[in-house]
């Protein structure tokens, strides 16, 4: 039983020579990068990391600030999730070998004017970065990471069985919109409202950290929680406002709430059961290139992986389900 | 060698168990890490910290604290024996987005105030928000 395991004692050992057993045993399957109208979407499920020793290799990869912020989180189990999503975005962008320079370590990270982390890449005379857009989400059993090219991404996760103290139709009516609460109003089964509350309640933020995250997501709910963002935009099931919620996925729309007839065609999403036990929803921008020829779906490949252990395609499986949204799962071996 | 001057995060010694004043010791050993980020937290939900005028403005009461830490507990299901207090921010005890508007909800219920104004959106510890109710308290007195 590793130390780690221990329930009211935290021991990482971080000790000069245990670099070179990082070394040893660093490696990461290299993968291309996605192409355009391609999301690659990444998950870990902090569960399955029970080895110190894989932790504090983990640890290791983090800039001096991410650490200060890992050691601020209260309990083993914030800790461990404050390692694990910091070292899932480093070691997913580093496995697209973007060039000789990169590693999960060496990789800098910022943000951008809307306050939404983005690549600082080393710049080279000859050597352009390439358009790598990604966006992490976490809860406290699992933590995501989605990569695009050419194209905005905003994702969010939620457990499937997250429940609210508060009733939820008055919860919806501070932060969702007109739409949305008539929709939860309708729904006469309680469980299967709550599930399509917490649907929405990931639909919703998805959207805003596709563009804007973490400044406008903030102020969306401090900003007196009402006529915030979240109530400006109305996430639709088809054209349909009363929903029928079968499993069948139909179009993932969002509009403007003062104007119905606007339709945001811009933004596609996809929402997906992941694991069985998470909803995921991932946001990313149409190509408009393809107007013209018809919707083309965006192909979604997703891993289940335990960096530098294991990485496991999971689209086409049981594990993925897509649930609403035109995406195509795509297996790749 | 971490990067990090000197001390390793994390005791190593096997008798000794982590504990959480140990790590506010070592927080102090991090002066010389210089911040290359602005905005350290990573976490999904990230709060600004107050500006400083208005932190003078008002320090809430000791059982206004109180009151918030227990329905801040309570919302994150805390155990027992975690420590929360009004230095504690609410991204390090685990609060997400739905956490935190839920334990705002909470507290207007419990204070029987209405959290309309952007001030929410600095709070970043239950201190700030004790002081946030306080003055909310007060308003609606006035």
């Amino acid at each position: 039983m590793f130390s780690f395991l221990h329930r009211t004692t935290f021991m990482m050992k971080i000790h000069c020579y245990e670099r070179n057993f990082c070394v040893s045993s660093c490696s990461l399957v290299p993968k291309p990068l996605p192409p355009r109208m391609e999301t690659h979407f990444w998950y870990i499920l902090p569960d399955e990391v029970k080895s110190s020793s894989l932790l504090n290799q983990y640890l290791d990869l983090l800039s001096p600030c991410e650490k200060e912020n890992v050691v601020r989180m209260q309990g083993d189990q914030l800790k461990k999730r404050a390692i694990l999503a910091r070292a899932l975005v480093r070691t997913t962008i580093a496995r697209y070998q973007i060039n000789s320079q990169v590693s999960p370590r060496s990789l800098k990270f910022r943000k951008n004017i809307h306050g939404k982390p983005e690549v600082e890449w080393q710049l080279d005379e000859d050597w352009r970065p390439p358009p790598l857009h990604f966006n992490i989400s976490h809860t406290s059993s699992l933590i995501a990471c989605g990569v695009t090219v050419d194209s905005l991404i905003g994702i969010d996760v939620e457990e499937k069985q997250r429940t609210i103290k508060n009733n939820i139709l008055s919860f919806a009516q501070r932060y969702f919109s007109r739409h949305e609460v008539e929709l939860l109003t309708s729904i006469p089964d309680t469980e299967v409202q709550r599930q399509e509350f917490i649907k929405l309640w990931t639909l919703k933020p998805c959207f805003i950290k596709t563009n804007h995250f973490q400044e406008a997501y903030v102020k969306a709910l401090g900003r007196g929680f009402s006529g915030a963002p979240f109530k400006t935009f109305t996430i639709r099931y088809g054209a349909a406002i009363s929903g029928n919620f079968n499993s069948e996925a139909s179009e993932i729309v969002v509009e403007s709430s003062d104007d119905p007839t606007n339709l945001t065609s811009n933004w596609e999403f996809t929402l997906l059961e992941l694991a069985g036990s998470h909803y995921a929803a991932i946001c990313t921008e149409k190509d408009n290139a393809c107007e013209g020829k018809g919707n083309v779906p965006r192909k979604l490949t997703v891993w289940k992986t335990i960096p530098f252990v294991e990485d496991e395609c999971v689209s086409g499986t049981g594990a993925v389900v897509i649930i609403g949204g035109l995406t195509e799962s795509e297996v790749i071996t | 060698m971490a990067a990090i001057t000197g001390s390793s995060i994390f005791t190593t010694s096997t008798s000794r168990s982590f504990k959480q004043n140990q790590a506010l010791k070592r927080i102090s050993n991090f002066n010389s890490v210089s911040l290359s980020i602005k905005g350290t937290s990573f976490s999904s939900l990230r709060l600004q910290s107050a500006p400083s005028r208005f932190r003078i403005s008002c320090v809430a009461k000791p059982e206004t604290v109180d009151k918030v830490c227990e329905i801040v507990r309570k919302q994150l299901a805390l155990p027992a024996d975690s420590t929360v207090s009004g230095e504690s921010k609410f991204a390090s005890l685990g609060a997400d987005s739905l956490d935190t508007v839920e334990i705002v909800m909470g507290l207007e219920e419990e204070f029987g105030i209405s959290v309309e104004e952007e001030s929410a959106q600095t709070i970043a510890t239950v201190q700030d928000a004790a002081d946030l109710i306080e003055k909310l308290i007060e308003k609606k007195g006035a």
